[in-house]
């Protein structure tokens, strides 16, 4: 036939065909010469062309539709090249043979059927012998499908819902058989520990009661062996051990995760300081040299000014010698424990020396004060004799001075002098009738009582 | 695909149906290609054996351990694009397989004997982001 013939009836051939016979899985082994060049798999309805080349049909009209030039009537063949127009359907039965008697397994393995059978006789097994094929269901108004190995037992409709009289459930048909005989909850079954027959819906509620059911003691968390049945259970807890150290060994579980979680809460802070202490240290370890010399210039600077006893100020320089010798201490640690130690010293020291000089200074300025107070009473004193002769060589004077003016007036400086130092003492009331035209001195007079109050 | 494999042939990927990795070696004293191996890649699309697999040669680095590099040859772009009629369209035929092609590899790089790459390679790398299929090549030169 010619390649239009020969596609026309491939197409029609490639509509009934209903299983793969390519992707079967090959049991036995094959000759290579059975393969067709192009699929690789046992000739499936092989055809030749004049060339003599063997291809399956429908591998062959898929080449010719792909590769041959717009309507020509020939066609290079695919192994050889040489154009061929004619293809011949009519190929050896033995060919034929060979490649139907390649074994295969039944292509609904996956439904359950184990068969191994001739490659040629695939399609009449799925089609007619095959148990696991799915056929329509018996009955017509259902549409469902079922296995036709089941259809031959039963003739009524397996997919109907029927209703289970013991456990008042829905089963479907199909599954009916197995609810009844082994799942059915109603049904009953003995235990497998006291043999006491129970409901199968029960099974569960038993188990966790079965006085025979062997169980864990209580104290098995804290490694007691023992399992034993239920009933004697009780009398080994009043008497394990283990169970009475229960409460105890709890509390000590506690307290262990609280400190547990106490370390860690701790080990954090740690890392914390640590971490501080690390940069502190770098910073420090730099600069150590510049710190100890300006240590040293300061504490003599200070024991210099603030007159400590001798023994102070000596000190200071042996406290900064032991610092430049921890400085090159191995560890860095010490070194800076150290550092601090003797800084919080020489605070200490300067406290103490200030509290000190404090004491110092308040003693001496009121004993300054005592002598300079003693000193004005007796000047006080002093001046209230002179004040007293004056006054009594005064009087006489002040008597005579109503008797010539004249006189009076070439005395008015002296007088002066004298009215001063008395109003220091308080004014006389002699003196205050006696001057009693001097009036506006007054006001000096009591600038001067301002003063000495 | 195959359980025997000719010389100088030897599978390196083929996990799946859409990507092989083919090392191939010169076996002949051809200066050119002693001692070497080359990888070539293939790429089948679902019509394969009626469509050719697409078909180049690749690069790998030398950390991968097994450093591949791309063959000199007139008819080999620098990117690993193999100018092959048999590759094409036109020159495929669905008896072909990757053996086949592998060996059609071999032969034509055995027979060569110019060290260079084909006119206007630089252009064509720097220009070309078509797909290897789409490409149309003139098959002009019968000799190599």
């Amino acid at each position: 036939m010619n390649l239009e013939e020969f596609l026309a009836m491939e197409e029609s051939r490639e509509q009934d065909e209903l299983i793969d016979l390519r992707g079967l899985d090959f049991v036995s082994e094959y000759d290579s010469h059975l393969m067709c060049p192009i699929c690789h798999c046992p000739f499936v309805d092989p055809v030749h062309l004049q060339c003599d080349h063997v291809f399956c049909g429908s591998c062959l009209s898929s080449a010719i539709t792909t590769f041959r030039s717009a309507d020509s009537d020939d066609f290079p063949c695919p192994s050889c090249r040489v154009p061929a127009k004619e293809i011949s359907t009519s190929v050896p039965r033995l060919l034929i043979n060979m490649c139907d008697e390649i074994r295969v397994r039944c292509p609904l393995l996956t439904e359950g059927c184990q068969e191994i059978i001739p490659r040629g006789h695939v399609q009449s097994h799925v089609e007619k012998y095959c148990g696991y094929r799915l056929v329509p269901c018996p009955d017509d108004s259902c549409d469902k499908m079922m296995r036709s190995n089941d259809v031959g037992i039963k003739t009524k409709c397996m997919h109907a819902v029927r209703f289970c009289s013991r456990c008042e459930e829905n089963v479907v048909e199909q599954d009916f058989e197995e609810h009844e005989s082994k799942l059915c909850p109603v049904l009953e079954v003995s235990c497998a520990h006291c043999l006491t027959v129970v409901t199968r819906g029960e099974l569960d509620a038993h188990v966790e009661l079965c006085p025979e059911v062997a169980i864990p003691c209580s104290a098995s968390k804290y490694a007691c062996p023992v399992k034993i049945r239920r009933p004697d259970i009780k009398y080994h807890e009043q008497i394990c051990p283990l169970v009475a150290m229960g409460p105890y060994f709890e509390g000590q579980n506690a307290r262990l995760n609280s400190l547990e979680l106490g370390m860690r809460h701790l080990q954090q802070r740690n890392e914390i300081f640590e971490d501080g202490l690390a940069n502190i240290r770098s910073t420090l370890v730099e600069s150590t040299r510049v710190n100890s010399n300006s240590h040293n210039n300061r504490s003599s600077g200070q024991s210099g000014r603030d007159q400590q006893p001798r023994t102070r100020s000596e000190s200071t320089p042996d406290d900064s010698e032991d610092l430049a010798t921890s400085i090159f201490s191995s560890t860095a640690n010490s070194y800076l424990l150290s550092l601090h130690e003797s800084l919080r010293e020489q605070v200490g020291q300067l406290s103490h020396a200030i509290t000190d000089l404090d004491a110092r200074a308040s003693m001496t300025i009121m004993n300054e004060s005592l002598r300079l107070k003693e000193d004005m009473a007796l000047t006080n004193a002093a001046m209230n004799s002179v004040r007293m002769q004056v006054q009594w060589l005064m009087n006489p004077r002040l008597h005579q001075a109503p008797r010539g003016t004249v006189r009076a007036n070439n005395t008015e400086g002296t007088r002066t002098q004298l009215d001063s130092s008395a109003s220091t003492a308080g004014p006389s009331t002699t003196s205050a009738q006696s001057l009693g035209f001097l009036r506006p001195r007054r006001s000096s007079d009591t600038g001067r009582e301002g003063t000495k109050l | 695909m195959q359980d025997h494999l000719p010389p100088g042939i030897a599978m390196v990927k083929c996990e799946n149906l859409e990507e092989w990795q083919m090392d191939i070696k010169v076996l002949d004293q051809n200066p050119l290609y002693q001692d070497q191996t080359y990888r070539l890649k293939f790429t089948f699309s679902n019509k394969y054996p009626i469509e050719p697999p697409e078909v180049q040669f690749i690069q790998c680095a030398e950390s991968t351990g097994t450093p591949r590099s791309i063959p000199i040859h007139p008819h080999i772009y620098s990117n690993g694009i193999i100018c092959l009629d048999l590759l094409g369209s036109s020159g495929w035929s669905p008896v072909q397989n990757v053996e086949s092609i592998c060996m059609s590899l071999q032969s034509m790089l055995t027979a060569n004997t110019r060290d260079e790459r084909p006119a206007g390679d630089q252009e064509f790398v720097a220009t070309n982001r078509r797909r290897i299929r789409d490409i149309n090549f003139v098959y002009e030169d019968d000799n190599v």
